[in-house]
């Protein structure tokens, strides 16, 4: 390696220097405080704005919990955590944690093989690269209102052309809006719509990253295509599978707008069949209970269970991924 | 290079900042009219003013309030329309919340009146001797607190009929002139039912529509169905009228087999008018151009003049004028001009919106009113009849709506949903009151 | 004789047999194999199935908003090609909902927040990846932190702060929260890390920049194609944000998806006119899809190699 600095080479900024033994002229004080304080004002507006408007009310949300705190009466007296017992104890949210889950597992498992295998055929030498990946990619542009609606009359109980094609197969046709676990399916088949093909990208700059010539000693070892994905790709894709596994997570947990707008009424059905954890937080507070300490509570439990949830992905996935994908 | 960048970055932020400050601004049009437009206070009714109006669904207030606005040149009217009653309860509680952001005069629906006007000071009271006798007796009583005060000028009523197939009636072998057709429902529930099992015995059609809206009709007949007239709730686990009138509602439903399983406002409820989906269903006047336009294409809807159990209503609204707004003497006035029987009557001639004024009810204009979707048929004189038959104006108070949504719950679970059966569904929905935590 | 167990060390081969044949043609790179083999036919018709798949339920929706209510209630399955009342439609939704007026708020909102973020991200980003100062290194983990943190969860108090300034109902309520992301500035730092030699930023020193010139005329510049990226990406995700918009406007101020909510709550549900709104408002993306595509692509490859 040549030891002038190539023009792409970055070197990280000099020490401070020390001060001149004469004394600084007004220009150099002048510069010395502009180093110093510079950096801190420039850094200063996202701090600020990042706050007064994400942590302060995260912190915020944990004062309103502890209190009875109604939408148009106000904060009443201090309940301390009276708002988290008996949210706890409601059987909608019972409902609306297991509808986040199953919708969340059955959104995401798909979602990542999916992912990974697409990524797979798409990291070959093809044509066209960027009208494939682009192609991959469009579901991400439409709004996930948007899509929410489509694929609701994609499933419509009745009239829908999903339970349409099934009669031709000769399955009888499937109540989607009534019961629950079709309802989730269908949920969940509007997010893998919407992020498959944003992961599919993610995989495959990924796989693109692997050196080459990790794949030549495999060829040279007489391994098969299978046989390479599995045991070298996979295990080189661990970072981003956790990266990827992770975002799902404190997306898929917090899935809000595709189940509001399965039907028009935005309960998630009668019997909150498909009641998500972020539904259940609006309905109390913006519904006929109208209470913010419930709806904080939902809040911080919400924010619990992603935490905790996303630490049991993390770990989950680096074993797996080490052992290899499929052992 | 530097330079060209360095001022297209800065016509930019500028851009970005003019543009926020134009947000700033332009949204106040739209939004907060209490401290935009009015140049002065608008009391003086020389100034220009601006006031909006909100309403849901469809008032019938286009043309009116072209008319308003040439009768006051001053005086600039916006109209905001809520798509349903649910958005506009939704919005008038997060503004009620927010302190502001209400429109000059707000439309509210009955069933969620009381939940509103049980806070003191939001509304303003609207009591004026000169329009005293205006409103049926029991619409006015709707709008007026405990302390006596108006808080709302009635617009229209729900006068309730039936609506019903005449060519799939004839095809089952009934009758279908709408003055038999009147006689043969008769004027109980259980002759309705009984018509209804003949009629699907010789049909593949179904009776009726939804058994909440069966049930809604059915409830509306009781004078106290949730609450106590002094406003507490009634447990559902101790209420045995509703519970009755649920139990009734699901015998017919299902164990007679009379509903088309349908939740009402779904879409499969508005695809089933163009499929044959049932051959009758409870109208209200505000129902009459909901079916004309899901049914639109289909031929042979008419009206009978009769309702189960005598008479009912469902719904109606009324319009309010928050305290929050800026020029309240101009607000009231435009909602005493709205809501006068002349006005009422255009708007039910637009839209159908059925008219709570007394005075309006005895206009030729209104009896002689036919709607031809429905074979010509005489629509205002029928509602008039109607109206006239309400004897029961159930007590709604401020936990009315979501006590009746826990019902309306436990009916689809067991009609559109078929996820439980009678009993079970009941349970639930005495579960979910008790998680309520109503006082 | 042939090995059985294939070798590891390329100096000992297979010499015979059909499995040595293969891996002798795999290493010479011919005979379809190699890095630099053309995939066969049916890898094309595996990713034409999958952007089929993608871009079906869009054009479903023109096939719908191109229909009528009740061709729609009675053919589940639509037919191949649009019918023709697109236009009719479009026109009603415009009439009915006020979606001009979503439409201009959502641009509005987009583009601020979009240069907002840049702006400040790359500030931000530029002070954490090229200046020294004391708190650095911690105040850089802070930022990784919170970007794990859900800020949807925080939209009681928000609503609560919104109702003090008076803002609901109004676009500020929505710009605001919106205005910086932890996100944003994590991703300039990565990029300026890499892209911005310090001895540039050095140069323009010596010539008497303050550090404000510095960052207009010497970071700015470098960060321009990461800078674009974000304010594509902040843009898209602002188009289509839901959930706080639809909590704090109301129905005479809102942006497209809270639009698109209004119609679909309407009492005529009529399908036509719904998807009408849907291909309204998903218009504008998807030309700026085309637009910009390569870049969202390359965006988003770029930063899963660094992340």
């Amino acid at each position: 390696m040549s030891t002038t600095a190539a023009p792409r080479e970055v070197s990280s900024p000099p020490p401070v220097p020390k001060v001149p033994a004469g004394g600084r002229t007004i220009r150099q004080r002048l510069n010395a405080f502009d180093m110093k304080v510079s950096p801190y004002l420039f850094i200063s507006p996202f701090f600020i704005l990042f706050l007064l408007v994400g942590l302060f009310p995260l912190a915020y949300t944990a004062y309103v919990s502890v209190h009875e705190w109604g939408l148009i009466s106000g904060r009443q007296e201090y309940v301390g955590f009276d708002n988290y017992l008996n949210v706890l104890g409601q059987t909608n949210f019972a409902k609306a944690t297991r509808n986040t889950f199953s919708i969340f597992l059955i959104s995401s498992i798909p979602q990542v093989i999916a992912a990974i295998a697409i990524a797979a055929v798409l990291d070959q030498n093809i044509r066209a690269r960027t009208f494939w990946r682009m192609g991959v990619l469009l579901p991400y542009v439409v709004a996930p209102v948007a899509v929410a609606l489509i694929f609701s009359r994609l499933f419509a109980d009745q009239s829908g052309m999903v339970n349409e094609l099934l009669g031709l197969v000769g399955i009888d046709p499937i109540r989607w809006h009534a019961e629950v676990l079709p309802s989730h399916f269908a949920i969940a088949t509007m997010v893998n719509f919407r992020w498959t093909g944003y992961n599919t990208l993610i995989f495959l700059a990924a796989m693109q990253a692997i050196p080459r010539d990790v794949y030549e000693a495999a060829i040279i070892d007489g391994a098969g295509r299978l046989r390479t994905f599995f045991s070298v790709t996979v295990p080189m894709l661990r970072p981003t599978l956790i990266f990827v596994i992770i975002t799902a997570t404190i997306g898929g947990l917090q899935i809000f707008d595709e189940p509001r707008m399965y039907d028009q009424l935005g309960q998630g059905g009668s019997d909150r069949q498909w009641l998500t954890l972020t539904m259940y937080l609006y309905e109390l507070g913006w519904g006929p209970q109208k209470s913010f300490g419930q709806a904080s509570a939902v809040a911080w439990i919400l924010f619990l269970i992603i935490v905790v949830i996303g630490l049991v992905n993390f770990m989950i996935t680096r074993r797996v991924a080490t052992t290899g994908g499929k052992s | 290079m530097r330079t060209t960048r360095s001022r297209v970055m800065t016509v930019t932020a500028g851009m970005a900042s003019l543009a926020l400050f134009v947000a700033a601004c332009g949204s106040n049009d739209g939004g907060d009219s209490s401290s935009a437009a009015g140049e002065g206070g608008g009391e003086s009714s020389d100034e220009a003013v601006t006031l909006t109006v909100a309403t849901f669904n469809e008032f019938g207030y286009e043309d009116l309030v072209t008319e308003y606005m040439e009768l006051n040149p001053n005086i600039t009217v916006e109209l905001r329309k809520a798509a349903t009653s649910n958005e506009a309860r939704d919005n008038l509680n997060t503004r009620l919340a927010a302190g502001s952001g209400l429109a000059d005069v707000e439309a509210i629906e009955v069933d969620w009146l009381p939940e509103l006007t049980q806070y003191e000071g939001v509304f303003v009271d609207l009591s004026d001797p000169e329009l005293e006798g205006r409103w049926l007796d029991w619409k006015e009583a709707q709008a007026t607190t405990e302390d006596g005060q108006l808080v709302g000028y009635g617009t229209d009523i729900g006068p309730e009929a039936v609506c019903y197939r005449s060519d799939l009636f004839e095809a089952a072998g009934l009758p279908t002139d709408r003055d038999e057709v009147a006689e043969l429902l008769g004027s109980t529930w259980d002759d309705y039912f009984a018509v209804g099992e003949e009629f699907i015995a010789s049909s593949d059609v179904a009776w009726f529509d939804s058994a909440g809206a069966i049930y809604q009709g059915m409830i509306n007949q009781v004078d106290n169905a949730y609450e106590e007239t002094d406003g507490t709730p009634i447990p559902l686990a101790e209420n045995t009228v509703a519970r009755g009138v649920y139990d009734d509602v699901m015998a017919a439903s299902v164990g007679q087999g009379l509903s088309a399983n349908l939740a009402q406002w779904s879409e499969d409820w508005t695809n089933a008018f163009q499929t044959d989906g049932f051959a009758t269903m409870l109208c209200p006047a505000w129902m009459l151009g909901v079916i004309e336009g899901n049914a639109a294409g289909v031929e042979g809807w008419d009206i009978a003049d009769t309702f189960p159990g005598g008479g009912g209503n469902w719904g109606g609204s009324f319009l309010t004028v928050p305290t929050q707004g800026e020029n309240l003497e101009e607000s009231q006035k435009l909602a005493a001009w709205l809501t006068a029987p002349e006005q009422q009557i255009k708007a039910f001639v637009a839209k159908g919106t059925f008219p709570s004024q007394v005075e309006a009810l005895d206009d030729p204009e209104l009896l002689e009113l036919t709607r031809e979707f429905f074979n010509d048929a005489p629509a205002g004189q029928i509602m008039a009849t109607r109206a006239e038959a309400v004897e029961v104006v159930p007590f709604k108070g401020p936990n009315y709506f979501a006590i009746q949504q826990l019902v309306s719950d436990a009916i689809n679970r067991v009609d559109v949903d078929g996820t439980d059966d009678a009993d079970d569904s009941w349970a639930k929905a005495e579960n979910a009151f008790d998680e309520l935590g109503l006082s | 004789m042939a090995i059985k167990t294939p070798p590891s060390i390329p100096v000992v081969e297979q010499t015979a047999g059909p499995r040595a044949a293969r891996a002798a043609a795999r290493r010479r790179g011919g005979n379809g194999y190699g890095a630099a083999r053309r995939p066969r036919w049916v890898t094309y018709a595996i990713l034409g199935t999958i952007v089929a798949i993608s871009a079906y339920p869009i054009y479903y929706a023109v096939l719908l908003a191109s229909s009528d209510a009740v061709t729609i209630a009675q053919n589940p399955v639509p037919g191949l090609l649009p019918q023709g009342n697109l236009f009719d439609n479009l026109g009603r939704v415009f009439a009915e909902v006020p979606f001009w007026q979503a439409f201009f708020n959502s641009l509005l909102v987009a583009v601020i927040t979009s240069l907002s973020v840049v702006l400040f991200a790359t500030l931000a980003g530029f002070s954490f990846s090229k200046l020294r100062f004391r708190g650095r290194g911690p105040l850089l983990v802070f930022v990784i932190a919170t970007m794990a943190v859900p800020t949807q969860l925080g939209v009681v108090p928000l609503f609560i702060l919104m109702a003090e300034f008076g803002w609901v109902g109004q676009l500020q309520a929505v710009i605001v929260p919106g205005l910086v992301t932890a996100f944003g500035v994590f991703w300039m730092t990565q990029y300026l890390e890499g892209a911005l030699p310090y001895e540039l930023v050095e140069a323009a020193r010596v010539d008497g920049c303050s550090l404000l010139r510095t960052f207009w005329h010497v970071a700015l510049p470098a960060a321009r194609p990461a800078a674009t990226m974000l304010a594509l990406f902040t843009f898209v995700a602002s188009w289509v944000n839901f959930f706080w918009p639809f909590i704090v406007l109301g129905p005479d101020n809102p942006t497209l998806p809270v639009a698109l909510q209004l119609l679909q709550a309407s009492f005529f549900k009529d399908m036509s006119l719904i998807m009408a709104g849907v291909v309204a408002a998903t218009v504008p993306l998807i030309v700026l899809f085309f637009v910009a595509g390569r870049q969202l692509v390359s965006g988003i490859m770029q930063g899963a190699v660094k992340g």
